[in-house]
């Protein structure tokens, strides 16, 4: 009796359905069908009269049919809501949307952020120290002597007799290695402070990353292929790239590594003045000398440091001209990166 | 320092290699070459020409119009010299020809509306010399059309070379020389001396007394007599001229030459112009002044290593002669100082006097003590052959602790283990004997490496393992494919700082980089600033105290080209003095670093379906909330708020840890504002990351979200106006049960039907417990009980109802 009841209900939704044309119809075939006291709801109502041995057979018949119907109805509910045309519903989709602004971080720290994650990625740990320094961290302990001619080598703006504004990062290597013994492996990120007058090549402040690494066995070849593997990271995979000798204090022997300009690919233009090589870091063995002060055995432990400025690598990454824009906080430039 | 090829020929044989090989190994081995000048590239196209006829130009006083010839063709050329004739050879550039001072090329072109078919030069155009009086006239001799390259012996290269502090042995063409020497495993060639020594004995014609021993170890000196001061020959001007120096007359000329020959700077007294023919040699004792030759008067420190006669001084030593000793026109006789100065002795005295010469370049980097008696003997020879002078026979050399040679102890394995690879043993020998060292074996790892005094880097093995890889070139080391990385603990101290960063960004914040560097009405704004002795300008004299200075010069700069709303972020370093001394400790100052932020104009974006909303205290206190819960120290900072003017703020706040203030913000008072020339309101608050991270951050936990309904209610009061929320708000929590667990506050307005001084604040209230769902009784307990409360507790009415 109850498969006739289906059989009818079936028919009927089948032909009121048809019929469907506006969300009023659409409302009444729920109410009729659907609803607490829908012709649905009545039948399962009258499940509970049925016998036992037929109870699951007729409920599993009933949920089929409830859920076909349901299909039925939500395909051609959604049908109608969409072909609906009264006013409320139509928008100008062409309209623009409601924009929000995500700040940025400075493209210094951005380049910073990138030359840290590379030598994270190699083992190092990130140290700073403070930029109001003594003459012992900024130039004493590395190994520069008083009234020696590589002092002018960076000219520096005192304090006091005794106290300057850094003129690098590298006397963060004195400060770790004086809290820690060998192995020490870390960058130091900072600003530091030279007098000289500004302009578009040259800046009172700027920023560094210097690195050191100290174990028993580290090697000048090491710290080369440590140093191809950062610039390669950074510049990419194809970069040709040399190593020069140079001096600084606290290295020895010392080195500077070009790479090929990326502006003549190494033909010779202005911003290279004609070599086809851009300057991009100074490195070097760390100075026995510099061991000395922080009380390493230098016959038992060597090391390698580096040191490269932070502008002048975004400058000739994102093809700068002028360091004081970085400076100038002109939020136009800040926002385009 | 300049370096001419043709002059460094004369040390080393450099046949069969190449310019371009010559600059790029010198530069692969430490002396960067930074500029080439290749004098057959530069000169190239520039000829002799004749001048045949030169007439005015009819439109312009001071040019002429003259036809000339360049061995085939007559052309018309305009020219600007006052001494052109016609008759004259001069140096010609035709069209299509570079000009090397100001780069710029010739081409036909209307002067003043006579065409021009090329360039008749002067000196300076040539970059031969600065004379720009009129243009250069060649020997009539020359021949029309010519190379004037040929004509002026115009074919060396000039290498601009950067020496490092430490090479002071570089400053030279033989020291250079000696390191082609090596790189290229080729002899190195010293000038002979062959002196004549026809003169006096010198013991009767002058005498040196050195009393400050210790800053002049030693000092010679030879004696020439009968000199006639003239015009050097055209070989020694043109070296000269090729490294850019000012041929003056043939001793100078010959000092200078030796100058840079050998390293060894020499100076030339008039030996008649000193008092008793003496030279003492010892420092001032008190403030003294001093003309020099180029006759300026200069003061003196006291303790300046001086060179005196019996009775004055007549040179500072090792920097520059003085003009009552100098060479003239009519010196006779002459005395040659060929002296090793101590060199942080010269340092200090060019250093005082601002003046930096040649010779004080070089001996404040270190000379060579042995090469004065060479330098010395190469001058008297030069000066007797170059000025007809006589040789007084011997010498003056006041030298009594010798310096020898150091001895250094040089491993191989050592050096393998600094570089990580092996250079041949032989290999090693050879570039250190190349280089002028002394080797001798001590077994079959060690070198005994005696370094000649010119070496005055040279002090230690690693010293000597850098010459060797420098030498042996860095492309040959290895590198290796494969690093070790330790186990040791990581750390990043800028995690924290980078953090914030990304919040501050993601709220729309953009940052800033400001200069520290302020002036001093900037840093003195809010703290005890410390000055800079040696300031690069009054606006860059002091360093900040606070971020605020530096944000508002950002915003006023970026009002000023028409961005108005900004939402921006620093972090940095501000420095104080913790007392009014000098600082000679890290006591004296403390160095911390705090974050701004600052808002100003609108706070969000104008769109056709939003209007703009000006930036307010609300705002900048919403986001310095943003922060702190993104730092778990939200619920243990406490606030206190100050409606009065100060010095900064019109109004401000701060946020506390116990009765340490971690930060400050408020509105900048219209004051300070001005002074930065902003006419908009202006939001900040500064946080001190210094303090903040000496707090204990609470370890983030899990919690679970709450499993039960809250049960949610709102009631409004009109209050007087001057009731603050944040009373009321504290006055809820404390007098409710601890089933409250938020209060916030929804709605403020004032009308008049309100009342005068009146105020309407709308609270919602969220009550729920952890553990179970609540009964409306309960909430309506604690929520009619606090109605009555607030009623009676702050005079107010509560609406609606």
């Amino acid at each position: 009796m109850l498969d006739n009841k289906i059989s009818e209900i079936k028919n009927s939704f089948t032909a009121d359905i048809k019929s469907v044309s506006s969300s009023k119809d659409i409302e009444d075939i729920r109410i009729k069908y659907f609803s607490r006291n829908g012709l649905i709801a009545q039948l399962f109502e009258k499940l509970k009269d049925a016998s036992k041995e037929d109870k699951p057979e007729l409920g599993k018949k009933l949920n089929l049919l409830r859920n076909d119907l349901t299909l039925q109805f939500d395909t051609v509910k959604d049908k109608i809501i969409l072909s609906d045309t009264s006013k409320e519903n139509i928008i100008d989709l062409t309209l623009p949307g409601n924009e929000f602004v995500i700040g940025s971080k400075h493209l210094l720290t951005q380049t910073l952020d990138e030359i840290k994650s590379i030598f994270k990625g190699l083992g190092f740990s990130v140290a700073g120290g403070p930029e109001l320094e003594s003459d012992y961290y900024n130039f004493e302990s590395l190994n520069f002597p008083a009234d020696h001619p590589a002092r002018d080598m960076q000219d520096t703006f005192f304090i006091s007799k005794d106290f300057l504004l850094r003129t690098h990062t590298t006397p963060v290597q004195i400060r770790l290695m004086e809290k820690q013994a060998p192995p020490v492996r870390a960058i130091m990120p900072g600003r530091v402070y030279r007098n000289e007058a500004v302009s578009a090549r040259s800046y009172c402040m700027f920023h560094q990353v210097d690195g050191i690494y100290v174990d028993t066995d580290v090697t000048f070849a090491e710290l080369k292929g440590t140093l191809i593997s950062f610039a390669k990271q950074f510049y990419g995979a194809n970069l040709k790239y040399r190593f020069r000798p140079s001096f600084f204090p606290f290295t020895e022997p010392s080195a500077e590594m070009d790479i090929t300009c990326y502006l003549c690919h190494g033909k010779g233009c202005k911003i290279c003045k004609n070599t086809g090589w851009l300057e991009i870091l100074g490195c070097g063995m760390v100075d026995p000398n510099v061991f000395k002060y922080v009380n390493y055995d230098s016959e038992k432990y060597t090391g390698y440091a580096f040191g490269m400025g932070i502008e002048r690598i975004a400058l000739l990454k994102y093809g700068l001209t002028d360091i004081r824009i970085f400076f100038d906080n002109d939020l136009r430039f800040l926002k385009q990166f | 320092m300049k370096i001419s090829l043709n002059w460094l020929k004369e040390y080393i044989d450099l046949s069969n290699i190449s310019t371009d090989e010559i600059i790029s190994h010198l530069t692969m081995s430490g002396l960067e070459v930074e500029d080439v000048v290749d004098q057959n590239k530069i000169y190239q196209k520039f000829i002799v020409g004749l001048v045949k006829e030169t007439e005015k130009h009819p439109n312009a006083d001071k040019l002429s119009v003259c036809k000339v010839f360049d061995g085939k063709n007559e052309l018309q050329v305009i020219c600007g010299a006052p001494n052109v004739q016609a008759g004259q050879k001069v140096v010609f550039a035709p069209i299509g020809t570079l000009i090397p001072n100001g780069d710029f090329e010739i081409k036909k072109a209307k002067i003043r509306g006579i065409e021009s078919h090329g360039m008749i030069c002067a000196e300076d155009e040539l970059l031969l010399s600065d004379d720009h009086s009129g243009i250069m006239v060649l020997d009539e001799k020359n021949i029309v059309g010519e190379k004037i390259s040929e004509v002026l012996n115009l074919n060396d290269v000039i290498f601009e070379i950067a020496i490092t502090p430490n090479r002071p042995d570089a400053l030279s063409h033989i020291g250079v020389a000696r390191d082609l020497a090596a790189i290229f495993n080729r002899e190195l060639k010293m000038p002979k001396i062959m002196l004549d020594e026809k003169g006096d004995n010198i013991a009767a014609l002058a005498s040196v007394e050195v009393e400050d021993i210790k800053n002049c170890p030693r000092y010679v000196a030879k004696v020439v007599t009968g000199v006639q001061i003239k015009e050097s020959p055209l070989w020694l001007k043109k070296k000269l001229e090729n490294i850019g120096l000012r041929p003056i007359n043939n001793i100078v000329d010959i000092t200078n030459f030796i100058l840079h020959e050998t390293g060894q700077p020499l100076h030339a007294f008039d030996l008649d112009r000193l008092n008793d023919k003496k030279i003492v040699v010892k420092s001032t004792k008190s403030e003294t002044t001093f003309v020099t030759l180029d006759a300026k008067e200069r003061k003196l420190p006291s303790n300046t290593l001086m060179i005196c006669d019996s009775k004055k001084e007549v040179a500072i030593a090792g920097v520059m002669g003085g003009e009552n000793s100098e060479i003239t026109s009519s010196t006779k006789n002459i005395l040659i100082e060929s002296a090793y100065f101590n060199p942080s002795s010269i340092r200090k005295t060019s250093k005082s006097l601002g003046l930096s010469t040649d010779a004080s370049y070089r001996f404040e980097r270190g000379t060579d003590p042995n090469i004065t008696k060479f330098a010395a003997e190469r001058a008297a020879q030069l000066i007797s052959e170059l000025a007809d002078g006589k040789v007084a026979k011997g010498m003056i050399d006041v030298y009594p602790e010798v310096i020898l040679p150091k001895e250094i102890k040089l491993r191989f394995s050592r050096t393998s283990k600094i570089l990580g690879y092996d250079i041949p043993s032989e290999k090693i020998k050879t570039i250190l004997s190349r280089l002028g060292l002394a080797l001798k074996v001590v077994d079959d790892d060690t070198l005994l490496v005696s370094v000649p005094t010119f070496r005055p880097d040279i002090e230690r093995e690693i010293d000597l393992i850098e010459e060797i890889v420098r030498i042996n070139g860095y492309d040959n080391i290895p590198t290796v494919t494969k690093i070790n990385i330790s186990l040791e603990e990581k750390s990043d101290e800028t995690a924290f700082a980078e953090q914030l960063r990304q919040a501050a960004t993601s709220l729309g914040f953009f940052e800033m980089i400001n200069n520290p560097l302020q002036s001093e009405q900037q840093a003195k704004l809010s703290g005890n600033a410390i000055r800079i002795a040696n300031p690069l300008s009054a606006d860059m004299e002091y360093l900040r105290t606070s971020l605020l200075p530096g944000a508002l010069i950002t915003v006023a700069k970026n009002i000023r080209q028409g961005v108005k709303d900004l939402k921006l972020f620093e972090i940095g370093d501000v420095f104080n003095k913790n007392n009014d001394l000098e600082i000679k400790n890290f006591a004296d100052f403390s160095e911390d670093q705090k974050m701004i932020l600052v808002i100003t104009g609108n706070n969000n974006l104008k769109s056709w379906n939003a209007s703009e909303t000006k930036s307010d205290f609300y705002h900048i206190k919403g986001y310095v909330d943003s922060f702190i819960k993104k730092i778990s120290l939200d619920n243990v900072l406490i606030d206190s708020y100050y409606s009065s003017v100060n010095q900064i703020y019109a109004y401000h706040y701060t946020k506390s840890f116990k009765n340490l203030v971690i930060g400050i913000g408020g509105k900048v008072n219209s004051d300070v504002l001005k002074k930065f020339d902003i006419h908009q309101d202006v939001y900040c608050f500064e946080f001190d990351l210094t303090l903040i991270r000496l707090l204990e951050f609470k370890p983030k936990h899990y919690k679970e979200p709450l499993k039960y309904p809250k049960v949610v209610r709102d009631f409004a009061f009109i209050f007087d106006k001057s009731v603050r929320y944040l009373d009321v708000k504290n006055f809820i929590i404390n007098k409710s049960s601890d089933l409250l667990k938020d209060v916030k506050v929804f709605d403020i307005f004032e009308n008049e039907a309100l009342g005068i001084d009146k105020k309407s604040i709308a609270f919602t209230l969220e009550f729920f417990d952890e553990n179970r769902t609540l009964t409306e009784d309960e909430v309506e307990k604690d929520f009619s009980n606090l109605i009555m409360l607030i009623s009676k507790e702050f005079n107010a009415k509560l609406r609606g109802n």
